[in-house]
């Protein structure tokens, strides 16, 4: 579905992704995880090309999509959908009206694009919301219509950008959900870049680790997180030890007391 | 290309093209609209005092106490001389009313122009009638004798109504507005071919006749500077009678002062004479003036005008009259008291003069018919000589050859008569006469016994008287022999001489002597024929009409007449010459040295005449710049406007753009990129922006901003872009994320600027004229 070789991108002198390779297959999520500022997100983006990178190729559905025009590239996208973490919802427009955009814009009558966005809404749980704006709703809400707005092209690949790191620990599960639902029920395939350590373990088919713009680790998260062979593997591995004793320890504490 | 085919389809760019039409449509209206309202209402406030540009003639003011009968005696003329005028009542101001007067066309004249003063001299109140039909020029500081060449010339440029004496200045009224430029530029180039050579002149070298003199200069740069015109325009030679009148005044007072008595006054030992004083004369007094006393009306005055170089002094009779000079000795009056004596005078009265030589001149005319009829018989009388001089010199050659041989018939009669010895014959004469002298002497003895004796004596005495005159005789006879010789030598020199003066008489042309003696003649005869009796009774009658004043009343008509000249226009120390630009004031200085007599005249050159702004015109050209001045800040608030609330939203989207993928920079490198950024895409859309709406509000309202020239106003227009460009994100900050959800979705530029960007931007043309094409509004 998707092949990344030798991926670079660079910001004047930082370097920002540098010779990153990723090959995602057909149905397939993999999360992109690495300290803050590791290129996660620049190699997300690039794949749509919201960045443009600097060298390597990136083959969609077959197609090198680094070689075409801008023009065709907007056709591409449509076939990618994306999620934010800011949700980077239209604010003017209602949330229908927010799903609804990206399908009346590219040719979709305007009743069957509404359909569309009811359904796509449906799926994440907010067809009641179809009216309102997105200051109107949660931030929960807002990424969730976020989510209806990329599914509603019925996307060949999901590229998630830390969806749930603006929201309220209360509200990320909403979102975690819709994901998990997303990656297990449907059969979606998706890149996901986040810091959700249980949404990782027990969503992800594969993990890769990233630090300064390079992999440094990808495999199947008890392989990554159980005998990690990176520095950054290595303190995930930690993270996890430690979250899951404190867990513990604090919920077998109240339940003592 | 691209570009262009954006343009073309239906594009963002499109949009902003639209957008920047519409824009520019917009402003300039605003800004006509702006700049039209002011300028109609500073346009009727300005009417309300002058009236419209064009719409009067002629003005009159008044004073206000005066108005209401001012206005009807100012209708009843315009109903009389220009009917057809319309009157009208303007503003009061620090006691003066205007009324305005529009004349018909026909009325509309040099002439009527020019006679404004007589037509409206007769208003109460009247302060002053002025000229106000526009389009007009004014003239001003043209020579008075320059106007009338001036004028005609003007008359003959294409544009040019008429021309007219507007006051001291030339006013010209004009066909039509523009025409003013061209005829204003026509007027220039004609005043720059000529100047004005004033030459002044210092105190006490002032000239007694300028006007005569300006002449003479002027004739004389003509001809000897080779230059076509170089006129006298001190004065105006045609119309100005006062100019004649003074040029009178001025022959009369040379006239008089050339009558006036010429006193000389020779100072006293240790006297002396000033300028300016005066001296008291005993004149007919029946004493000489007493010191400390105030003079009497019988002393004569004396006034010194002038000090000669040997210490005299002449003086002119202020009082009395030079002929009761009769007591030569003078008295300085001081403080209008008489004091010392301090000269003699003595004086010369060219009246008399002049009596005496008309008197003497009419005795010799009563003479002259005699005289020429006498000449004329000599002449007669000359001819008929004439007549015979050729016979006559013939008859002369004829004498001196007799004369030539009676001298040579002297010459051989006294040659025998030198053989003769008178001396010894004279000798015994004499012995033989003394010897009868002592016989008589003896018979008278003898007589004095013997009275017959006597016959004896007598006849002895008689004897003796015949040998004396023998002796005598032969003493004549020795020196006819000499005469002879002396005689002979006399012809000889006689007759070369003759021969000579025989030559020379000869060569006289006689005919030629009695051709001219017969025109002499006939002219007698001519002389004869005056009428003698006239002349002589002429000459009775200028003898009789001489002056026949006393020096005091030459010096009051004198002085009067420098108070009147003195009071005049008419310039007595300064001349003005107008002729061409190409004369060198330098070289006219020797010809005015040489008329004038001295070299102590100033000479500068100046502009014939320059054109005078028009108050009027200048105010409404004020109120044109306020029109275009307030278009061009309404264009320039528009611009910006536009810029701020249509464009910025554009700015910031070009600039995240462009920033999208550039790394924060710091330092010399930060320093650097934000000079580079003078030429970042946004700023260059801001002043690309700027320029082309400004400058086409400016050219469709009309609009100017003082000192920018229009080069300038596109540059003005790119700085109000490039300044808008750099407060683009400030005054319209854009939702990033928004644009990059909506790239995430496929969605083209246009797209995301009609549906995302502009319906959140700033409310402005764009956002309206967007609503046509945005899907979601």
């Amino acid at each position: 579905m998707l092949t990344i070789n030798n991926l670079h991108k660079r910001f004047g002198k930082v370097t920002a992704v540098a010779d990153v390779s990723l090959e995602v297959k057909k149905g397939e999520t993999v999360v992109l995880m690495g300290p803050s500022g590791c290129g996660k997100s620049t190699t997300i983006r690039t794949i749509n090309r919201l960045v443009e990178p600097d060298g390597g190729r990136i083959v969609f559905a077959g197609r090198d999509i680094t070689a075409i025009a801008p023009e065709e590239m907007r056709t591409v996208r449509k076939r990618i959908g994306f999620v934010f973490q800011q949700f980077n919802l239209i604010s003017r427009l209602t949330a229908e009206e927010n799903v609804m955009l990206g399908l009346v814009m590219d040719g979709m009558p305007r009743e069957l694009a509404s359909d569309k966005a009811v359904a796509a809404l449906a799926k994440v749980g907010l067809d009641n919301c179809r009216g309102q704006k997105p200051g109107e709703l949660s931030g929960g809400q807002q990424q969730r219509v976020g989510i209806a707005r990329a599914l509603a092209f019925e996307p060949e690949l999901m590229l998630w950008d830390e969806p749930t790191a603006s929201l309220d620990p209360i509200l990320v599960r909403e979102v975690l959900v819709v994901m998990e639902e997303l990656a297990k029920y449907r059969a979606n395939t998706m890149v996901v870049v986040t810091h959700e350590l249980p949404f990782a373990l027990h969503v992800a088919d594969r993990i890769v680790l990233m630090d300064k713009g390079r992999v440094v680790e990808e495999g199947v998260p008890d392989k990554v997180f159980v005998t990690p062979a990176s520095e950054v593997g290595q303190r995930y591995k930690e993270l996890i030890e430690y979250q899951m004793n404190t867990s513990a320890l604090t919920l077998a504490g109240k339940r003592v007391a | 290309m691209t570009f262009a085919k954006n343009i073309l389809r239906d594009s963002f760019q499109r949009d902003i093209l639209i957008l920047v039409i519409v824009s520019v449509l917009v402003g300039s209206m605003l800004a006509s609209v702006v700049s039209l309202g002011a300028n109609t209402y500073f346009s009727k406030t300005l009417a309300s005092f002058v009236g419209d540009y064009g719409e009067f003639d002629l003005i009159i003011n008044v004073r206000e106490e005066m108005k209401t009968d001012a206005a009807q005696q100012i209708d009843k003329i315009i109903s009389d001389v220009f009917p057809g005028a319309v009157l009208k009542e303007g503003p009061t101001l620090t006691g003066k009313t205007s009324f305005f007067i529009t004349l018909p066309e026909q009325y509309q004249t040099k002439q009527v122009y020019e006679d404004l003063g007589k037509t409206f001299g007769s208003i109460p109140g009247g302060a002053g009638v002025g000229v106000m039909t526009d389009p007009r020029l004014t003239i001003r500081g043209v020579p008075e004798g320059a106007k009338n060449m001036l004028m005609e010339r003007i008359m003959q440029m294409d544009g040019v109504r008429f021309a007219f004496r507007d006051g001291g200045s030339i006013g010209v009224v004009l066909l039509s507005l523009d025409k003013s430029a061209p005829v204003e530029k026509q007027i220039n180039a004609l005043l720059k071919q000529y100047q004005v050579i004033e030459i002044s002149f210092p105190v006490g070298s002032e000239p007694s006749n300028p006007i005569r003199l300006g002449e003479a200069i002027a004739g004389d740069i003509r001809q000897d500077l080779k230059v076509q015109y170089a006129q006298n325009v001190s004065v105006d030679g045609k119309n100005d009678d006062m100019t004649y009148a003074v040029s009178t005044m001025m022959e009369m007072r040379r006239f008089l002062t050339a009558y006036a008595s010429q006193v000389t006054l020779t100072p006293l030992a240790g006297a002396k004479l000033a300028k300016g004083d005066t001296l008291v004369f005993q004149g007919t007094a029946p004493a000489a003036p007493v010191a400390g006393s105030p003079p009497d009306k019988s002393n004569i005055l004396v006034q010194v005008t002038g000090i000669k170089s040997n210490g005299a002094a002449e003086g002119m009779v202020v009082q009395g009259d030079a002929g009761g000079l009769v007591n030569p000795q003078g008295y300085k009056l001081e403080k209008n008291l008489v004091g010392a004596a301090v000269a003699a005078a003595s004086y010369k009265n060219p009246r008399q003069e002049l009596a005496g030589a008309l008197n003497e001149t009419s005795k010799l005319v009563g003479q002259i018919p005699g005289f020429a009829q006498d000449a004329s018989s000599m002449s007669g009388i000359a001819i008929s000589a004439l007549d015979n001089y050729d016979s006559g010199i013939a008859a002369v050659e004829q004498t001196l050859s007799g004369v030539q041989s009676a001298g040579a018939t002297i010459q051989a009669a006294t040659s025998g008569l030198a053989n003769i010895d008178t001396s010894s014959l004279r000798a015994q004469l004499d012995t033989s006469s003394k010897g009868l002298g002592g016989l008589i002497n003896t018979l008278k003895v003898l007589k004095l016994v013997q009275p017959e004796a006597g016959s004896s004596i007598d006849s002895l005495a008689g004897t003796q008287s015949s040998l004396a005159s023998l002796s005598s005789t032969l003493g004549a006879l020795d020196n006819v022999a000499a005469n002879a010789r002396q005689a002979t030598a006399a012809i000889d020199s006689v007759v070369s001489g003759s021969r000579n003066t025989l030559a020379t008489l000869k060569a006289f042309d006689a005919a030629g002597a009695k051709n001219s003696l017969r025109d002499m003649t006939g002219r007698l005869d001519k002389v004869q024929e005056i009428n003698v009796p006239l002349v002589t009774a002429q000459l009775q009658y200028m003898a009789a009409s001489a002056p026949n004043l006393k020096d005091e009343d030459i010096s009051h008509t004198l002085a009067i007449i420098d108070k009147f000249i003195a009071g005049q226009v008419i310039p007595g120390e300064r001349i003005q010459i107008l002729t061409t630009s190409s004369v060198d004031a330098d070289a006219v200085a020797p010809i005015v040295a040489r008329q004038a007599g001295h070299g102590n005249a100033s000479l500068y050159s100046t502009a014939m005449g320059i054109i005078e702004p028009d108050a009027r015109g200048q105010l409404y050209q004020v109120l044109h710049e306020v029109k275009a001045i307030l278009a061009g800040i309404t264009a320039m608030v528009a611009t910006i406007l536009f810029l701020v609330f249509d464009h910025t939203a554009v700015m910031a989207v070009i600039r995240r753009r462009r920033l999208a993928n550039r790394a924060k920079l710091s330092g010399w490198r930060a320093v650097l990129a934000r000079f580079a950024a003078l030429s970042a895409a946004e700023r260059v859309y801001g002043m690309a922006c700027g320029a082309v709406m400004l400058t086409a509000m400016f050219i469709i309202s009309g609009g100017g901003i003082p000192y920018l020239p229009w080069i300038g106003v596109p540059l003005l227009g790119a700085s109000l872009g490039l300044l808008v460009a750099g407060y683009a994100e400030k005054i319209s900050p854009v939702a990033a994320d928004e644009i990059m959800a909506g790239e995430a979705l496929g969605l083209s530029f246009d797209e995301v600027m009609r549906e995302i960007v502009i319906p959140a931007a700033r409310p402005g043309l764009l956002q309206k004229l967007n609503n046509r094409k945005v899907k979601f509004r």
